[in-house]
């Protein structure tokens, strides 16, 4: 294999591997990548790398051992609770949802072959015919009202309790379909069944650790905090799937054990690797990188009711002075997307594009300093490994605040109890979003006046009127021309910086085929079990 | 035989002393646990945790009642041997740390069985041929050793073993131990990892220890009357240095149980060492009072040893 | 090794005096090396710590960089020169913390001995009973971060230890037949612990002083993951290891030159105390 150049990033190797998807012939690719500066020889061999991770057949069999990098005595097979990507990982592969998102964003029908709405408020929802629990039990509509109304029920602790209070009414029309009723319209639906907490689970399961669902893995073994073992289900629905025999699945939390692991060929899949390793990775030809970018991001939060972000000024001059070029490089070494304060990423079909993200500009940021009258203060900024790459952040924010005169004294807080503790409550303080599939689920959770993680205490009840609004709308060009605007809303007038979209690395044996890109997250949205293969 | 009757009133003292420092820890452990901000139903919540929500589950966990009460329970629980239930999974914590301390004491285990023996060796010969070019070589060495920190160590081992030469398991749990040599290849490297660690203490003390002893004027005495030095160093040096080298041993090896996170975490390996960690980070009380009274055994155990040690191999300290 | 055969070498080392050998007078002179730098390090970095040389990273050495860059593209050099305030300052503070109380109540408890002798013997093994992460993140909640609570956090830790190892020393001193002349002319226990007892036991003690500093200055940068270390932009020298070891697949300076400065240091400091002058170490 030839030598990839240096400066060539996995966010490149991203770019082409999108555009092979997207029809791109290989002239058009290598005058691509003439054009960014890599020499013909170096092109070809990424295209090689690229075509290989995009073009192959299948192949059944084999055992997978994955690694993901955060594992503890609270994994739990239980998808209500699910919190972590591991937990993640082992409800996709024992369970199904209703819906799905693929790897282009859109819904596609899962344990549902119809969801039918004329207001999208009163939905009809259809179900697949002829599928089957673990234990054997028939798949039917009681199913899917339990496991829907536990969300409900405050005593499971069910992480989308919020997103699902809007179901007021979830009921049975007969064995194969279910009505749900909204409080509002929300034409949505369809994707919030998608995320990964509603999966369908037998009714009436309360001890969830046997992983009893319709999913294309049988779990074999479960320790929490050490490993899940999972057999191929021979009864599963889609045809030909899943490829994998057997697939093990186990954290190892330092991220140099698990690049070593992989190049050591203990594991074939490692998730979310440290930008870092990408140098030590490329140099491996047996190891190949998956990058996705979604809305995945680290971000500034500066309470709008508590001083120094009361002040107009504050926040628009920390906006300036966050320099996202040197923390999408420095940082993130190039694997992260500039962002613009808003948190809808372009991997969201309802992007702002004309949103420019402002420029690191110092001088600005000191004019407005000076007319908030914080110049000379020091400011506590809150950051934590928890949050991640918060702490580089804070070190950068800082340094740039040095140049203006604006002294800023880094916390460093402990991970532990970062939530509960830190996060939406100190004055000024970062906190870490994961992707979510819709902007009204980002909107609701993160910058409705009544939001649970109102991260700035932002309230506008122009925002909160064209939120419900948006919601209901069954016309797409008006929806997105509303979405556009509250994006406006959002990075001129909250406090939350959002300097970049951060970009998820997996790396994985050349012998893993089949992994691509999903905007709900790494590891193909967590559900790359049923999808890959192993190459003898 | 009153020697013996003295020693045994003295092990039956430490025992029921030990079953006391065990409740004062424990309390110390709830007392601990009860200040650090959160509680498990927050924890489990993390991002989501909204005060109603947080309520609710508060409320299906049975964790209504205060938590000094909870504690009451899990205390008079252990009065009949059950280590009460996991509130975070719901697990009986028997179960939990079951298999996990059984590997924590494997890996101490063998751990000990390389690095004691050869500890004692260096340092006796160390404290011997003291000034010697040996002396120097293994002074600087032990401190190199302990001087990297240990997660290079094991790091770099991996890097060296596992990927660049193919010799060994990157991870020892799971990795196959069929064999004898394949299980020998398995714990290959944490086990050198921690006898690195502990090892220099083990050698610097012995050899300290030792020095001194041989300072005493009887031995210095002996000495130039032409006594060998050898038959001073082993039969008279090394019985009177025994208590403190003890001692420095106990301590090093209490290390190996609860403070092995490093190794368990790049080796993937599960140990009680990061049950404990879970443990505290998720609030989880009985796992956190049941790992802590596992440490604190060990603990006690082993310093108890060390002081019978020390008692019954200075004469006069049996009377 | 011809002359170590002879018996008469122990003694006739007792009689170089004071005089230092080479060895320990290389040792102190790292030694002193750091502790200037440790102070005056921060007027010749050529770069703010925090500061973003580079958007290149793990670069090797060079004119410009002389420790190459780190993770983030900051320059290696002028870090380990900060990082020597934190380090040397801390470690030692804490270490003479731990070692002095350790020592002093080690020796307080053999004499003393009894009740005295058990009951603060079982409360210091209670505490060492307490799982120092537990310890580590309370002291962080009830009182914060900062760098005084770290070092008194250090030294509670390491005090355990020190007073076992010490009283074991000196339990056995105490029984010896110079301890009870003393006793029997009727000294008073302050001058039996300094007079007797101390100066008996000071080789093994420094010697247990040396260790720990090694093991205060490596377990820093772990609390600094507690929220208790060293605040950012500032780091000590393991914490510099530690956040460059993505860098030790590629061989980066960024991660040899600080294990070099605490192997250096740590090296030193045991050396020394090896070599101490003999007048000094063995007063027996």
């Amino acid at each position: 294999m030839k030598k990839i150049p240096m400066n060539w990033s996995g966010q490149d190797d991203a770019m082409v591997e999108n555009a092979i998807r997207r029809g791109a012939t290989r002239r058009e690719l290598l005058k691509m990548l003439m054009a960014s500066g890599v020499g013909a020889a170096a092109g070809g061999s990424l295209l090689m790398r690229a075509d290989r991770a995009v073009a192959a057949t299948p192949k059944s069999g084999g055992n997978l051992r994955a690694a993901g990098w955060s594992s503890s005595t609270a994994d739990t097979l239980d998808p209500a609770q699910a919190s972590l990507s591991t937990d993640y990982v082992r409800c996709c592969a024992f369970y199904d949802r209703l819906t799905f998102l693929n790897e282009t964003g859109n819904v596609e029908n899962e344990l549902a072959t119809e969801l039918a709405t004329d207001d999208a408020q009163t939905w009809q929802i259809k179900l697949r015919e002829g599928v089957t629990f673990h234990d054997g039990k028939a798949f039917g509509a009681d199913d899917v009202v339990f496991s829907l109304k536990r969300h409900l029920d405050p005593a499971v602790g069910s992480k989308v309790n919020s997103i699902a209070k809007q179901m007021t009414e979830i009921s049975k029309v007969d064995d194969k379909t279910v009505k749900i009723v909204l409080d509002q319209p929300n034409a949505d639906l369809p994707t919030i069944l998608s995320l990964h907490h509603f999966m369908i689970v037998a009714e009436g399961t309360t001890d969830f650790s046997k992983g009893n669902g319709t999913g294309a893995f049988i779990c074999e073994t479960f320790e929490p905090g050490v490993k899940s073992l999972a057999t191929k289900n021979p009864n599963y629905w889609k045809e030909n799937r899943p490829y994998l025999d057997s697939f093990e699945f186990f954290a190892i939390t330092d991220n140099n054990a698990r690049v070593n692991a992989l190049m050591s060929g203990d594991i074939q899949l490692a998730a979310s690797v440290n930008p870092r390793s990408m140098r030590i990775l490329k140099s491996d030809p047996k190891v190949v990188t998956s990058v996705s970018t979604s809305g995945n991001y680290t971000n500034l939060n500066m309470r709008l009711d508590l001083n120094p972000g009361d002040k107009a000024g504050f926040v628009e001059g920390m906006k300036y002075l966050l320099n996202r070029e040197a923390i999408q490089k420095s940082v993130f070494r190039g694997l992260a997307e500039i962002a613009n304060d808003q948190p809808i990423s372009p991997a969201d079909r309802y992007h702002n594009p004309n949103l420019k993200a402002r420029e690191f500009d110092p001088e600005k940021a000191k004019a407005l300093f000076e007319k908030a009258g914080v110049l000379g203060t020091e400011i506590p900024i809150v950051a934590s490994d928890a949050a991640t790459s918060s702490v580089d952040m804070a070190t950068i924010v800082q340094q740039a605040g040095d140049q203006i005169g604006m002294k800023f004294k880094i916390d460093r807080v402990p991970s532990d109890g970062y939530w509960s503790n830190y996060w939406l409550k100190a004055p000024v303080h970062f906190g870490n979003i994961n992707p979510r599939p819709t902007p009204d689920i980002l909107f609701s959770l993160l910058y409705a006046s009544d939001a649970p993680w109102n991260e700035s205490q932002y309230k506008s009840a122009k925002f909160d009127k064209m939120l419900a609004e948006a919601r209901g709308a069954l016309d797409d060009s008006k929806r997105t021309q509303m979405y556009w605007e509250m994006q406006e809303m959002v990075a001129n007038e909250a406090g939350t910086a959002i300097p970049v979209y951060i970009s998820n690395v997996d790396a994985l044996s050349d012998k893993v085929g089949g992994l691509k890109p999903n905007p709900l997250g790494g590891m193909m949205g967590y559900d790359f079990a049923r999808h890959v293969w192993l190459e003898s | 035989m009153p020697g013996s009757l003295t020693l045994w009133f003295l092990v039956l003292q430490r025992l029921g002393i030990a079953l006391l420092t065990l409740l004062i820890v424990s309390f110390a452990v709830f007392f601990a646990t009860e200040l650090l901000p959160g509680d498990v139903a927050q924890i489990l919540l993390g991002q989501a945790a909204t005060p109603e929500a947080v309520a609710g589950l508060r409320h299906a966990m049975g964790l209504d009642e205060p938590a000094i009460l909870r504690f009451f329970g899990w205390l008079a629980g252990l009065v009949h041997g059950d280590l009460g239930t996991s509130y975070v999974n719901k697990m009986p914590v028997a179960q939990l740390i079951g298999d996990r301390l059984i590997n924590s004491l494997k890996l101490a285990g063998v751990t000990t069985v390389v690095s004691v023996p050869i500890s004692l060796l260096m340092g006796i010969a160390a404290a011997m041929w003291r000034g010697s070019i040996f002396d120097r070589v293994i002074s600087t060495l032990t401190i190199s050793l302990i001087s990297v920190p240990e997660f290079l160590v094991a790091t770099l081992s991996v890097l060296v073993f596992a990927v660049w030469l193919g010799w060994l398991p990157a991870l020892s749990y799971g990795a196959d131990t069929s064999s004898f040599t394949a299980l020998l290849k398995a714990y290959a490297m944490p086990v050198i990892t921690l006898s690195f660690v502990i090892s220099a203490q083990m050698i610097r003390m012995t050899r300290a220890a030792v020095i001194e002893t041989i300072n005493t004027p009887y031995v210095e005495m002996a000495l130039l009357k032409g006594a060998s030095r050898r038959r001073m160093v082993l039969g008279h040096a090394l019985p009177n240095a025994l208590g403190p080298i003890a001692n420095a041993i106990a301590l090093s090896l209490s290390y190996l149980v609860g403070g092995v996170i490093i190794v368990e975490t790049i080796f993937n390996y599960p140990g009680v060492a990061k049950l404990m960690v879970d443990a505290v980070s998720t609030r989880d009380l009985p796992l956190i009072q049941s790992c802590a009274m596992i440490f604190c055994v060990s603990y006690l155990s082993l310093i108890t040893l060390a002081d019978l040690i020390a008692i019954l191999s200075n004469p006069r300290l049996r009377h | 090794m011809k002359t170590l055969s002879n018996p008469l070498l122990l003694i006739s080392h007792a009689h170089h005096g004071y005089a230092f050998n080479k060895v320990g007078r290389a040792g102190l002179a790292v030694i002193i090396f750091w502790g200037l730098i440790a102070i005056f390090g921060p007027l010749i970095e050529p770069y703010p710590p925090g500061q973003i040389a580079s958007y290149d990273i793990f670069t090797p050495v060079s004119a410009e960089h002389w420790m190459g860059l780190d993770y983030l593209g900051h320059d290696v050099f002028s870090r380990v020169l900060m990082g020597a305030r934190y380090t040397v300052g801390i470690a030692l503070a804490s270490v003479f913390l731990a070692c002095t109380g350790g020592v002093i109540l080690g020796m307080i408890a053999a004499v003393a001995g009894g009740l005295f002798d058990m009951i603060l013997s079982r409360l210091l093994d209670a505490f060492n009973g307490i799982p120092s992460l537990l310890f580590g993140l309370v002291a962080v909640a009830a009182v914060g971060s900062s760098i005084p609570v770290l070092v008194l956090t250090l030294a509670a830790i390491y005090l355990p230890g020190s007073y076992r190892f010490a009283r074991a020393l000196a339990v056995n001193v105490n029984t010896m037949d110079f301890v009870t002349v003393a006793r029997a002319r009727g000294e008073k226990t302050p001058y039996l612990i300094l007079r007797e007892i101390f100066p008996n036991i000071l080789g093994p003690v420094l010697a247990d002083l040396g260790l720990r500093f090694v093991f205060i200055v490596l377990v820093l940068s772990g609390l600094s993951f507690l929220g208790l270390g060293v605040q950012p932009p500032n780091a000590d020298w393991g914490a510099l290891v530690r956040e460059n070891v993505e860098g030790l697949s590629l061989g980066a300076p960024a991660i040899i030159f600080p294990c070099i400065a605490i192997a250096s240091l740590t090296i030193s400091v045991n050396l020394f105390i090896d070599n101490l002058p003999t007048k000094i170490r063995d007063r027996s």
